[in-house]
């Protein structure tokens, strides 16, 4: 299935964005996440804690609408999807 | 009332408000909390658009590697405070306003008289932690808070209406590490100017405002985005039972 994810910011500068991948049937949003961000490791440690978990920062959004990074194991991906990522900027 | 002199200085834009809109900018009070990339550009648009009264509250001296960006700072003002150097500079401006400034750091203890009566709170910070305070300050006293941050080309813009919209604490529940960020002035000015937009907006109360959506502008791109955010029920600032409401 495709499934479509956005990187913002600091994360699409490392890992870039609007990728189009060919995702596993049953995939969780976290492993979907793991995956494509595997591909470089210092756009990986941007994101994930050293337990492969969200960084409690980090906002996801699956369709424009919002999900809690602890929800991200549980949350299905579907074919068609549309995974944003995101961090705060917080300059000023 | 607006003076004659006012009525020819604002001329170009009464014509979109009109002289009753104009006399809500003059009647309004806004505080723009930090004179840096954020609150430079902010502070000039809203001192010549003709805001009654701006309070700005900064505790940091000029330095030379401010300059790229916080443009109310000129290379004569280094070693001087940023509050007094914007001052000058805004009443240069526009003698025909009120610009108080207060040279300390926003904090839980000093934030809501530093914010006083104010009608809005232009968050122009550079860390998480102060906007949370700022963010209760706004839910307490229910006035709204105009969100802008910068990194780099990237910035993000949302304006909050407490117990209406999503606040703050909704859109970013946690902070992110505390980082020098690189900053480009161009990416301030445009999040500045998204920011003293929605101020005007709010005070002429006109259009719609950037409430329940987090602007997200990508300058390297040229591309604007939107996401829709929504109220958190269990917000821990604007939820149903909370420390900020609690404080009322």
């Amino acid at each position: 299935m495709k499934v479509k994810v956005r990187f913002f910011a600091r994360f699409k500068e490392l890992l870039g964005t609007d990728i189009v991948v060919d995702a596993a049937t049953g995939i969780a949003l976290n492993g979907l996440i793991r995956d494509i961000a595997a591909k470089n490791s210092e756009g990986y440690d941007e994101i994930f804690d050293e337990n492969g978990t969200f960084k409690d920062f980090v906002i996801l959004m699956r369709n424009g609408k919002r999900i809690d990074s602890t929800d991200a194991p549980q949350t299905k991906i579907e074919d068609g999807d549309e995974i944003a990522v995101f961090p705060p900027v917080a300059g000023g | 009332m607006v003076s004659k002199r006012e009525r020819e200085r604002y001329k170009r834009q009464m014509a979109l408000f009109g002289e009753e809109g104009q006399e809500r900018l003059k009647r309004a009070h806004i505080a723009i909390a930090g004179a840096g990339g954020l609150g430079s550009p902010v502070a000039i648009y809203l001192a010549v658009a003709g805001i009654g009264t701006l309070t700005i509250v900064d505790n940091d001296m000029v330095e030379v590697s401010n300059l790229n960006r916080q443009i109310l700072h000129s290379d004569r003002d280094i070693g001087k405070r940023k509050t007094a150097s914007a001052e000058g500079k805004l009443r240069d401006l526009n003698p025909d306003i009120s610009v108080r400034v207060i040279d300390t750091t926003i904090d839980a203890t000093n934030a809501a008289s530093l914010i006083g009566s104010a009608d809005g709170i232009v968050d122009a910070l550079d860390n998480f932690p102060t906007r949370y305070v700022l963010n209760d300050v706004a839910i307490m006293k229910n006035v709204p808070l105009f969100h802008g941050a910068v990194r780099g080309f990237y910035g993000q813009a949302s304006t909050i209406i407490p117990h209406t919209s999503a606040c703050l604490r909704c859109i970013f529940p946690k902070a992110p590490p505390k980082e020098t960020v690189p900053v480009i002035g161009v990416t301030a000015g445009f999040i500045g100017m998204v920011q003293a937009t929605e101020v005007i907006k709010f005070l002429t109360n006109r259009g719609e405002l950037l409430t329940n959506r987090l602007l997200i502008w990508d300058g390297m791109q040229a591309r604007a985005e939107e996401i829709a955010i929504k109220r958190n029920p269990s917000c821990e600032s604007c939820g149903d039972i909370t420390t900020a409401t609690r404080k009322k």
